[in-house]
């Protein structure tokens, strides 16, 4: 049974267009902390320790009696906050990057090594050792993740610059004596949009699990900071018997990860040519 | 292909150089010390300066670098301050459970993610295909210790089947040893499942739409047959690509895995080495690992080259 | 990525037998040592410990391990009252109390095969003063110490130094006695006399001791470390699992015969599963203590150290620390009821959580906001989970924390670093002789507490031959930690380990043993 391309098109958006209201809503509530959150999220209260939902603490409290729902909301602001720096950051760096390795060939061969170099190691592994010399600090955690995820941007950015070299007739226009950056800024750039969109929303959605996978392993932002990872790490002991301790971080952690991949899925899609061809 | 051949082994050699540097300032730039450690709370800092000459940590940075290097040459990776052993000891007797857990984890994530890509490609845009990217874009979303956690809850704990962690009793046979990697193989196979199901959907993607395929359906060849013998298998290179791939990265990569299962894995090696400043074990140990990673990929393009089919078909 | 080609098989072959070749050289890789047939026991650790050298680690992890493997001339019984291990009987001491003569036992096998002798014990000793911390300081009151003959030996002090017999007898960083011709730094070969020997180290695996045949064993009854020791368990296999709750789930999966340290909120869980596993509580464990650098930054300021003590509320640490009140005992008596030591002096200092009071002693001495670094770490979960609320509480009293929260082995070489932090947060376990622990009772300690009313108690107490005044004494002592405050005692905790119901005639102690016990097949 085969839809209609419009139907299609529309069923995709669907999905899409519901993950970017989950993630609007995620972002409103994180970066309106205070006035959603209702309580401080430090504030604790050994003798409300691990009690379930109720109505003064709407998802539980931990296990200093510390409000969960203000954690989450409050936690939310800090991780949301170091993806989107690390997407932000890594995207610029690597945008920079892979532009100069495409553009200018004489560079395009150490740089590329350097991004292989440092791509050879599993982005964990990196992001730990990096967090380990640097301090753990959401400065630095945000850094050793733009870090790690910088080489994947360079790699996709290079290889559309390179393409775009080629259809552009870019020597030709140098030949003729038009100037590198003007070249670059009116004509490589706005076409390396798209793909650097993508990119941007995955690398934010790696950047939330690679944070609360380093908060778990104890090698992140210091615990103090209630992101959604120190959350989970910090809580994982009473698990058991007071699973919404847990429940609701990885929940969160889930659910804007999986929004941001439908998001970038639907850019990609959408600004994909090879597959609006094949879709005909 | 001399010249290729040439070529990227050059280029190998230049990324393995870059790497060695990195790795090296990596570790040397760190705070803490890995002889207070070693020596326990109360040592003296007499103690401590004496141990520091014993491995080399009082010479000026470029001559350490010199000193790592010559050893490098002679296959020295150094010994472990922590471990009291040499680096390439320890890392061989973490060699065991990450190759098995990285194998095991690949298979589980081939198997599920092959067919569902297939499957996926194949009835492109059906609710089929919506399901399986779904649950692939979900599969990515999930934390692996989140998960892990959740299958010793339920297989470990409630169930009994598999030990809730570590890697047997020490001199078990390999059948124990393998049953205690079914767990945390599962969680990286279903995690890394997603990404299979996808990059099979677009490998497939990519060949169905190919001239050959089409070449092929009007021959009136049945579509199972043009499917399955003909694009699965031209598809099938990029896939195993990435497969060989994940297999490089899981080596080391399976950190998170590692600690929540307490495997005595190379990841956790590298961790529990990082949180001690053992810095021979980390350098030697984030060496091995791109080493491994630079070789596969070395060791995929060649082949990918002997097999060329544009010599062959 | 790569654009498909089309695939001849020939690849595929290619790709099968490479996979094939690497799963078979995998499968082939190093087997660890095994133990076939007699019995053995699962001990799940703490940790990975650093060293297997008792004298140059103060850590109970290595103490815990080694205590079967290497045996101390005295050692504790079940109430903590010194009794003769390797030693034939309590020292000689003479009148002025300076020259204690031991004589060891006859005919106790070393695991070299050979028997004990004064040599032995004079360069274990002698190692022991030149690596151990404790050593060090015993090394310092020490004018000498000699062989007498094959089984007696001698040690001179300079003055009268109550506290020998116990630092000889504590089993972490223990003054243990070993082969003469062992004796190397670092420490390669583990030769002592203990009821099992040394047989494999797996760094972050196991460590694994077997049984020592010809174990030559006291005669008495076995009381507390003391007594009889028998290795009924052929083989002993410490595991380390760092993770707590990953010991749990062990102990409830019954995969280890013995759990340590298990984090208290697992109580409710253990209780429910009997049959699978036996929740173990250890009373009066040790106590958590916070301290302060009395020589460097914003805590030097002693006005200010008390302004602090006075804004910290141990009660409630211990409550956010520990949980379940079963747990842990907030009082102000370092040293419990019934102890020698028992005392309450300095106790309206303890537990005053004053805000108000802690915002004015806090002016007065000059605090102008600066920030208090409480140096931490995630390693033990009640560290952090204390320093988070005390935090807080500075928070109510205007004082202002800054946690710095750090990897176990960075706040150890912090800790020595003046300059580097103001408060820093550990633990002890509860030793019956007050100079064991804190180490800042001793000198050099990070802290570095030093002052003349320390001095002047400390000698005191020391020099008191008779146990019972030297016991109230200690009350002076407690009153000028009261009130200089070089680190606050939080209070007492209990630990909670499990055993499997398998493991029989466990006693718990402060340092798990597994000598008289056995494992039901």
């Amino acid at each position: 049974m085969k839809l209609p391309l419009a139907l299609k098109l529309l069923l995709r958006r669907r999905i899409v267009l519901f993950a970017l209201l989950v993630l609007s809503l995620i972002t409103v509530l994180a970066l309106g902390a205070e006035l959603f959150g209702r309580v401080d999220p430090n504030d604790t209260a050994v003798l409300e320790r691990l009690r379930g939902p109720s109505g003064a603490h709407w998802l539980g409290t931990d296990e200093l009696g510390r409000d969960v729902y203000a954690r989450i909301v409050h936690g939310g602001r800090y991780s949301l906050l170091i993806a989107a720096g690390t997407a932000l950051g890594a995207v610029l760096m690597g945008t920079l990057l892979g532009l100069v390795a495409g553009f200018f060939k004489r560079l395009d061969g150490p740089l590329m090594r350097l991004v292989d170099a440092m791509m050879s190691f599993p982005d964990i592994l990196l992001a730990i050792a990096l967090v380990a010399i640097l301090g753990p600090s959401m400065f630095n955690v945000v850094l050793a993740l733009v870090l790690v995820y910088t080489p994947r941007v360079a790699r996709v950015v290079r290889a559309s610059t390179l393409v775009l070299r080629e259809l552009l007739f870019v020597e030709a226009a140098r030949a003729v004596g038009v100037s590198t950056p003007l070249i670059l800024w009116r004509h490589i750039l706005p076409n390396l949009i798209s793909p650097v969109l993508v990119q941007l929303s995955f690398i934010f959605a790696y950047a939330i699990l690679a944070e609360a996978g380093l908060s778990f392993l104890g090698v992140g932002v210091p615990p103090e900071i209630p992101t959604w990872g120190t959350m989970v790490a910090g809580s994982q002991s009473y698990a058991h018997q007071a699973f919404w301790v847990v429940l609701f971080p990885g929940l969160a952690i889930i659910f804007t990860a999986l929004s941001l991949q439908l998001v970038g899925d639907g850019v990609r899609d959408l600004l994909d040519p090879k597959l609006k061809k094949s879709m005909k | 292909m001399l010249k290729y051949l040439l070529s990227r082994l050059g280029g190998m050699a230049v990324v393995m150089a870059i790497v060695a540097v990195l790795v090296f300032l990596l570790t040397r730039a760190a705070p803490g010390d890995p002889v207070a450690v070693l020596l326990g709370d109360q040592a003296t800092p007499a103690d401590i300066a004496r141990v520091r000459v014993q491995y080399g940590l009082d010479q000026p940075l470029p001559l350490q670098f010199a000193y790592w290097l010559r050893e490098l040459a002679q296959g020295n990776l150094g010994d472990s301050i922590f471990l009291q052993r040499p680096v390439t000891q320890a890392l061989w007797e973490r060699a065991e459970p990450t190759l098995l857990l990285a194998l095991m984890a690949v298979a589980v994530a081939a198997l599920i993610g092959v067919p569902c890509g297939v499957v996926s490609a194949v009835f492109r845009g059906r609710l089929v295909d919506q399901c399986f990217t779904g649950i692939a874009m979900l599969g990515a979303s999930i934390p692996s210790f989140w998960l892990g956690l959740v299958l010793i809850q339920l297989f470990a704990v409630s169930l009994g089947w598999f030990p809730v962690s570590g890697y047997g009793e020490p001199g078990a046979p390999l059948g124990q040893r393998l049953h205690a990697l079914v767990l945390p193989a599962l969680v990286l196979g279903l995690l890394n499942s997603a990404l299979i199901i996808r990059f099979t959907r677009a490998s497939m993607l990519d060949v169905l739409g190919e001239d050959y395929v089409r070449t092929a359906r009007s021959k009136g060849l049945p579509e199972g047959v043009v499917v399955f013998k003909h694009a699965l298998r031209n598809a099938l290179v990029p896939i195993v690509t990435v497969l060989g791939l994940t297999v490089a990265l899981m080596i080391g990569g399976a950190v998170i895995t590692e600690t929540v299962f307490g495997l005595p894995g190379v990841g956790n090696l590298v961790v529990n080495a990082v949180l001690r400043r053992d810095y021979p074990v980390i350098q030697g140990a984030l060496l091995v690992i791109a080493a491994i990673y630079v070789l596969i990929n070395f060791l995929i393009d060649l082949l990918y080259m002997v097999v060329d089919p544009r010599v062959k078909v | 990525m790569r654009s498909a080609h089309p695939a001849p098989p020939r690849r595929q072959l290619l790709l099968k037998t490479l996979a094939a070749s690497l799963l078979s050289l995998s499968a082939g890789l190093a087997q660890p040592a095994l133990a076939q047939g007699g019995s053995h026991a699962t001990l799940a650790m703490v940790a990975e410990p650093q060293t297997l050298d008792p004298m140059a680690s103060t850590a109970d992890l290595v103490g815990t391990i080694m205590q079967h493997v290497f045996e101390p001339l005295y050692t504790f019984d079940a109430k903590w009252q010194l009794v003769p291990m390797l030693a034939e009987a309590l020292p000689k001491v003479s009148a002025d109390g300076k020259s204690y003569r031991i004589t060891l036992r006859k005919g106790v096998k070393l695991h070299s095969g050979r028997e004990l002798n004064a040599e032995d014990v004079v360069a274990s000793l002698q190692r022991w003063m030149d690596n151990a911390p404790r050593g060090k300081a015993v090394a310092r009151e020490l004018a000498g110490i000699k062989a007498l003959g094959p089984l007696e030996l001698e040690l001179t002090l300079k003055n009268p130094y109550a506290p020998l017999v116990a630092q000889l007898a504590l089993p972490t960083g223990m003054a243990a006695i070993m082969a003469k011709e062992a004796i190397a730094s670092p420490l390669k070969d583990f030769v002592g006399t203990g009821p099992y020997r040394f047989k494999e180290r797996r760094p972050d695996q196991y460590v694994l001791l077997s049984r020592f045949e010809q174990y030559s064993a006291r005669k008495e009854p076995a009381n507390g470390y003391g007594g009889r020791r028998e290795a009924l368990i052929e083989e002993l296999r410490f595991v380390p699992v760092p993770n707590a709750n990953t010991r749990v789930e062990g102990a409830l999966a019954g995969q280890y015969h013995y759990a340590d340290l298990l984090p208290v909120e697992a109580m409710a869980r253990l209780e429910k599963a009997p049959g699978k596993t036996v929740p173990l509580m250890t009373p009066s464990f040790g106590f958590p203590y916070i301290v302060f650098n009395t020589k460097e930054g914003v805590l030097a300021n002693a006005a200010l150290r008390q302004a602090v003590q006075t804004a910290m509320g141990p009660g409630e640490m211990l409550a956010a620390g520990f949980g379940d009140t079963r747990f842990f005992s907030a009082e102000p008596n370092h040293f419990p009821k019934g102890s020698p030591f028992y005392s309450t002096a300095g106790a309206e200092k303890y537990n005053q959580r004053n805000a108000r009071l802690a915002k004015e002693l806090a002016e007065k001495a000059g605090y102008k906001g600066e920030a208090i670094r409480v140096l931490t770490s995630r390693q033990y979960d009640f560290h952090y989970n204390m320093a988070l609320l005390m935090a807080e509480q500075f928070k109510r009293a205007g004082l202002k924390a800054e946690l710095v929260v750090v990897d176990w082995a960075t706040l150890v070489q912090r800790r020595g670093e003046p300059k580097l932090w103001d408060l820093y947060i550990t633990h002890s376990g509860q030793f019956p002789e007050p100079m064991l622990s804190p180490p800042q009772l001793g000198e050099g300690a990070p802290g570095w507490w030093s002052s003349p009313a320390k001095t002047a108690a400390l000698e005191a107490f020391n020099r008191e031959a008779d146990p019972v005044k030297r016991g109230q004494l200690w009350a002076k002592v407690q009153q000028v930690v009261y009130e200089e405050v070089p680190y606050v005692n939080v209070g007492k905790f209990a630990s909670l380990s499990a055993r499997s119901p398998a493991l029989q005639n466990y006693q718990p102690a402060a340092w798990p043993f597994f000598w008289n016990t056995s494992v039901k097949p």
